[in-house]
């Protein structure tokens, strides 16, 4: 049993719905927030006695209590050819992992969960409306295994904020960010009313587990051309030194938006992904 | 550079509508293909970038050297005109009587040798040494003997030479041998240094109708004139005055040897007592005719396909060699960890 993702959206959520985040508005259950005057809320049931008559004024004071609200999580996956790449890991196995997760532990809590592939433009396939029906994780990570990637630029991903209106929801943006660096800002800030969450897949074999020495020859999945690479020390320092920072990059870029991305290398591990969520 | 691919064959010209396969290589490559998300990942490398081409030209060479090997090419044959230091040299060799003698007038017996035989072994040596070198062999006595036309092939060159210690006939008819001997030349190359070597042990009169003739002959072809006189011990010199009446008749050595002081051509005349003194005349024309030569050399076709194998060989050992050096970013780690999860119980069983 997949342990559950526990995510925690940062400030007070306005809304209505019931759920289990921290709501904008005071309710009558709940954890206890202030008193107000009676005045201000009508409520004799909450008529707080100790504060009442502790007043010197003699005023008549209410509890008001935290609403619980509920937050739909959105998880935008990139669907490009490049994340048909198969180190370590396979990238959409991961990918599935993850998404099955969210959506379980989303709808286990009563908030809702809808997915967006994107390639160059939005993959209606792939789409899934927000929803809280329970079991929708395993259908979620069916749907994702089977999915075929071939596009060649995720400039699909820059239309994705037009399809989130209204609230605020948590976006879990799921991609290798292997992007212009001018698409990654253009896509947080078509998110950027939004709690978003950059997850980054990585493999070790694109860094850490590079041969030192032998000839490559590299095939673009998004079909840029192939190049023969004679991997030596060197190069091989050059090249992880390249990848460190081009995710420093991203998270420079993702931390103005809100939080550092999460990497997801190797293996799908949600509690790492808690840990993350919750220190960030 | 037209001219330079005539010379270029091929056996099965058909087959060479296969060439353009062996452009294949510029889009497919033999190395396994490692799929990355991004190929910019990898920074720009000369080297890297160098060593993708070679092994494109690798592959293009393995297959332009098999698919041209299989045609058969070669190098049509052809004659090739070059030009060397040497000189034509027309040959005259007294076949007289008088040349199976010794130097001493006698007939050779034990280790003594003829003035035929020491002339033989000298100017076989003359032959050899030099190589592009042209010779013609006249021989003469009563009439003149073409033995060999002007050539540069020594090794029959030779073998002429070492028939002229064949017994000798008759008398010495110097003027039918010094028409034929410049006949040898032929007409083309008069920047050619050109020698007529004249060996005789002896000289007769030259009529003086046929003189008016051969005078004309040596204006045309200018030929520097060597006389290698055997003299026999005893006989008269070259510039001995006859004690008589000095008619040709009576000297015919000395007005043989005027009425060629009286060509206007070079002339030089070496007298020979002994094998010593004939090789010193030898080696001294040998240094006087030094002189660019054109000449011409005979190549035969050549077949090529070895070489065009050999190109493919080339291009396929690069290939191999690149393939050996193949490495994979998939396997490069997950190679290591089985190896170092099965290396306890091997340490153990040792």
């Amino acid at each position: 049993m997949e342990p559950d993702i526990v995510y925690r959206p940062r400030g007070r959520l306005p809304g209505t719905a019931l759920g289990a985040h921290r709501g904008r508005d005071a309710g009558g259950l709940g954890t206890f927030r202030d008193q107000v005057p009676f005045l201000r809320m009508p409520d004799a049931r909450r008529i707080d006695v100790r504060a009442t008559l502790r007043d010197p004024f003699e005023g008549t004071h209410v509890r008001r209590f935290e609403s619980r609200t509920a937050i739909e999580v959105w998880a935008l996956v990139d669907l490009t050819a490049s994340m048909r790449f198969r180190g370590a890991a396979d990238r959409m196995d991961l990918v599935a992992a993850l998404c099955g997760a969210l959506a379980a532990s989303a709808t286990r809590i009563g908030d809702a969960f809808g997915l967006i592939g994107c390639d160059a433009e939005i993959r209606a396939d792939v789409t899934l409306p927000a929803s809280r029906r329970r079991g929708i994780g395993a259908a979620v990570a069916a749907r994702l295994r089977d999915v075929r990637c071939r596009g060649a630029h995720a400039d699909g991903m820059a239309q994705a904020g037009r399809h989130l209106v209204g609230r605020p929801k948590i976006v879990f943006v799921v991609s290798d960010f292997r992007w212009p660096e001018a698409l990654i800002g253009q896509v947080f800030a078509g998110l950027a009313r939004h709690d978003i969450v950059p997850v980054m897949l990585a493999d070790p074999a694109e860094d850490a587990d590079l041969p030192a020495w032998g000839l490559m020859e590299l095939d673009d999945l998004e079909g840029a051309g192939r190049r023969t690479v004679f991997m030596r020390p060197a190069l091989r320092r050059a090249w992880i030194a390249r990848e460190r920072a081009r995710a420093e990059t991203l998270s420079r870029i993702a931390t103005a938006y809100g939080r550092p991305p999460f990497r997801l290398a190797g293996r799908f591990d949600a509690d790492a992904l808690t840990r993350h969520l919750i220190g960030t | 550079m037209n001219d330079a691919l005539a010379r270029f064959s091929v056996a099965t010209p058909l087959i060479l509508w296969l060439l353009p396969l062996a452009l294949l290589p510029l889009w497919r490559s033999a190395q396994r293909l490692v799929p990355v998300a991004s190929i910019a990942a990898g920074p720009a490398d000369g080297l890297s970038r160098a060593i993708g081409w070679t092994l494109r030209l690798a592959g293009l060479l393995a297959i332009g050297g098999l698919i041209l090997a299989l045609a058969g090419p070669y190098r049509n044959g052809e004659t090739v005109t070059r030009t060397g230091i040497g000189a034509q040299v027309s040959i005259l060799v007294d076949r007289s009587g008088s040349m199976n003698e010794t130097f001493a007038g006698r007939q050779p017996s034990g280790a003594e040798e003829s003035k035929a035989a020491a002339s033989r072994r000298l100017l076989g040596d003359f032959v050899g040494s030099r190589a592009h070198d042209q010779f013609a062999v006249t021989a003469f006595s009563t009439a003149p003997m073409l033995v060999v036309p002007m050539t540069d092939r020594h090794e029959a060159v030779r073998a002429a030479i070492r028939a002229i210690d064949r017994p000798g006939l008759d008398y010495t008819n110097v003027a039918r041998g010094l028409a034929m001997g410049l006949s040898q030349f032929g007409t083309q190359g008069a920047q050619v240094s050109r020698a007529l070597l004249l060996v005789s042990d002896g000289a007769a009169v030259i009529d003086p109708r046929v003189q008016g003739d051969l005078r004309a002959a040596f204006a045309k072809i200018r030929p520097n004139l060597y006389w290698l006189f055997l003299r026999t011990k005893g006989s008269p010199s070259i510039s001995d005055k006859p004690v008589g009446e000095d008619t040709p008749q009576a000297a015919p050595e000395r007005h043989l040897d005027l009425f060629f002081k009286s060509l206007g051509t070079p002339y030089r005349a070496f007298e020979a007592e002994g094998p010593e003194a004939v090789a010193a005349a030898i080696r001294q024309i040998e240094a006087l005719e030094r002189d660019p030569i054109p000449y011409t050399e005979q190549r035969p076709r050549r077949d090529l396909s070895g070489f065009a194998f050999g190109l493919s060989l080339f291009g396929l050992v690069l290939l191999v060699a690149g393939k050996l050096a193949e490495a994979d970013i998939r396997r490069a780690r997950g190679s290591v960890a089985p190896s170092a999860a099965e290396a306890p119980p091997r340490r153990m069983a040792a």
